[in-house]
């Protein structure tokens, strides 16, 4: 059947086109699913330091004994006051947030996960713009593939018989757990 | 095989010509800043009434981010240490965590929300996610969430980094 082969080079070619980003957004669903428990964008680590008690004056002139006292020669990004309780320093993926009095420093570094924070910027579509009108393609790509991939078999592994029982069960599943969740 | 050659060369060469945008000095976020002057932080949160519904502006820098969804920032005055939160809809805007410490203008709407006590137990849970790779004082500090009093904050639209 001639419909069947366009059907089946259709599902092909778009096949080979979106399986780069389709294995990109799956493994980004994977880790945003859950959020809850980890970070999926950066690692973030959080060391304690003790500085001693820091004279109070200007907040930059604070911020170089801290510094001097921690061993810092980096220059900061910025520096603020955030009350009467804490000083905050910036550098570029670190933040030291020093409690006054007492001295006590929470010393946060931010680093990007390596290719995950890449994989979850597409998926998300955090770039927004031209991002938006490839993502939309895509998705265009994901229906082309599900609607043809149910018609590449014929008989009895297709619509004639298991695969009609596969269908209704893809179906089904949502359906149901809808029915349950909401 | 050289025209496989010469579509890689364009890739290389366009990919070349868009990173000193991706490096450029200041980056805009949703649709930016349009107001010319801002108001300082301090006035805002000293006659909150005058402000509620309006278009503000605010400079400073930006001493925190929603860490795991970029979701908000809180925007500074480091002269008088007065903090003002940006309330971005989650997906819309993204803040990078790499953005704290840096100068910022934001724009939106102020607003006040009058906490109720499941509101603000939404919030502490917000908050305790966003800190889950803290140590246990920092985490019990950061969740200080003020309970049953009116939250004054910015449903912002758009911002600019620098």
């Amino acid at each position: 059947m001639r419909w069947r082969k366009l059907v089946i080079a259709v599902h092909r070619d778009v096949g080979y086109l979106v399986a780069g980003l389709t294995v990109a957004y799956a493994v980004s669903g994977v880790a945003v699913n859950h959020v809850a428990d980890w970070n999926p964008n950066y690692v973030i680590r959080t060391a304690e330091h003790q500085v001693g008690e820091v004279p109070e004056r200007t907040a930059s002139a604070m911020a170089t004994t801290v510094l001097d006292r921690l061993g810092i020669a980096d220059e900061p990004t910025s520096v603020v006051r955030m009350g009467p309780g804490e000083l905050r320093i910036f550098f570029e993926g670190r933040t030291l947030k020093v409690l006054l009095p007492g001295g006590t420093v929470f010393d946060e570094t931010v680093r990007r996960r390596p290719l995950l924070f890449e994989l979850n910027f597409l998926h998300l579509n955090h770039g927004k713009g031209i991002w938006t009108g490839v993502a939309d393609l895509y998705a265009v790509a994901l229906l082309t593939l599900a609607l043809t991939g149910i018609f590449i078999i014929p008989g009895r592994k297709g619509l004639g018989g298991r695969g009609r029982w596969l269908l209704l069960a893809g179906v089904l599943l949502p359906l149901v757990y809808l029915l349950i969740a909401t | 095989m050289t025209r496989n050659r010469n579509l890689l060369l364009a890739l290389v060469l366009a990919a070349a010509l868009a990173s000193p945008l991706l490096a450029a000095d200041a980056t805009v976020y949703g649709d930016g800043v349009t107001l010319e002057k801002a108001t300082p932080i301090g006035e805002l949160l000293a006659n909150p009434d005058d402000y509620v519904g309006k278009t503000v502006r605010v400079d400073g820098v930006i001493t925190a981010v929603c860490k795991k969804r970029g979701c908000w920032i809180q925007v500074s005055d480091p002269d008088t240490a007065k903090a003002v939160r940006i309330k971005v809809e989650d997906g819309v805007i993204v803040f990078p965590l790499e953005s704290m410490g840096h100068k910022v203008s934001a724009q939106g709407t102020f607003d006040a929300i009058h906490l109720t006590p499941e509101q603000a137990a939404k919030a502490a849970a917000h908050r305790a996610e966003e800190h889950t790779e803290e140590s246990g004082e920092e985490k019990a500090a950061c969740q200080a969430e003020p309970v049953g009093k009116t939250v004054y904050l910015i449903r912002g639209t758009g911002a600019l980094i620098r």
